[in-house]
């Protein structure tokens, strides 16, 4: 039951950062071009993504063999979920420039204003290549996550229903959604797939953890005051101006 | 064959920040997930989660201590 609340939380929030940055993007394309052509890209992005979700997922699910799964996709979700702790740690400690919706939105605009208007397959590259790229992060997330815990159905509902949410919004607003605490979410995001990746290689070795799945909540505490504690100490080094 | 060549990177990104960052957490992964498996003691593993992140509390300071250099 936890690591089934545990993947759908991951799953959503992983795929919701990532849609939101991805929503920009095609924004930025269909509201200065028209919406034909980065639609069709967007679409090419989402069939290709699930495409790679079903055949790594079955892959993962039906060929690999527990003990090994849970020791090599652990290991990697280790090294994934550190990344984006790393970058949340340093944003949160105003070491690194918070990701700006806003900003992401007028670069890829400028980037259109070169190319003549006839040209509508830069429309669909940049919108294909926008979600394609974010949407990588989400199938790893989705599919080391649901391979792992035995439920990539519920993993592949969770970044479903964060992609359909974001798009909802999207189409609504007509804007990006810069308001989206996109640094907070992937310091959520980051905490869990650590902890998780950790919990799984461990069990992969063959190690026993007390009140087993219970266990995550402690390594999460143990990264959770980890990057406080960066955090407090690169506020130290660099003193906030008055 | 550009969108390949941005692809490939950004799987290898979807792991890798810094090399020598990541180096250190696969070292402290295989010498944690080597001891786990042969000594069986209960919560051992909660040192390998330790000594993970004592090394993003020395990676991030770190890096934030070059970033203000860079200014």
């Amino acid at each position: 039951m936890y690591a089934q609340v545990l993947t759908f939380g991951a799953a959503f929030l992983g795929s919701a950062v990532e849609s939101v940055e991805a929503l920009t993007i095609v924004l930025a394309v269909g509201l200065t071009r028209g919406w034909r052509a980065p639609l069709y890209g967007t679409v090419v992005a989402l069939v290709s993504l699930a495409v790679l979700v079903l055949v790594f997922g079955q892959l993962i699910v039906t060929r690999v063999p527990e003990s090994t799964l849970k020791l090599i996709i652990g290991t990697l979700i280790v090294l994934f979920g550190l990344r984006w702790l790393h970058k949340a740690v340093l944003r949160s400690a105003g070491a690194m420039a918070m990701h700006d919706e806003d900003k992401s939105y007028a670069q890829t605009v400028s980037e259109l204003e070169g190319a003549a208007a006839k040209q509508d397959w830069i429309g669909f590259t940049i919108a294909l290549k926008g979600v394609f790229l974010e949407g990588l992060e989400v199938v790893f997330i989705v599919v080391a996550i649901g391979g792992t815990s035995g439920s990539l159905n519920i993993a592949v509902a969770g970044g479903l229903l964060a992609m359909i949410v974001v798009a909802g919004i999207g189409v609504v607003v007509r804007k990006p959604l810069a308001r989206v605490p996109e640094n907070t979410l992937k310091y959520a995001v980051g905490i869990i797939l650590t902890s998780l990746g950790t919990f799984w290689a461990a069990e992969g070795m063959g190690a026993a953890w007390p009140l087993d799945f219970v266990s995550v909540l402690g390594i999460a505490a143990i990264y959770f005051g980890a990057s406080r504690v960066a955090i407090t100490l690169i506020n130290r080094r660099q003193p906030v101006p008055a | 064959m550009r969108f390949i060549r941005a692809a490939a990177s950004e799987v290898v990104g979807l792991f890798v920040g810094d090399w020598v960052q990541t180096l250190v957490s696969i070292g402290i992964l295989a010498l944690g997930w080597f001891v786990v498996s042969r000594i069986q003691v209960e919560g051992l593993a909660f040192v390998v989660a330790l000594a993970l992140a004592a090394q993003l509390v020395y990676a991030t300071t770190l890096e934030a201590g070059a970033r203000d250099r860079r200014g």
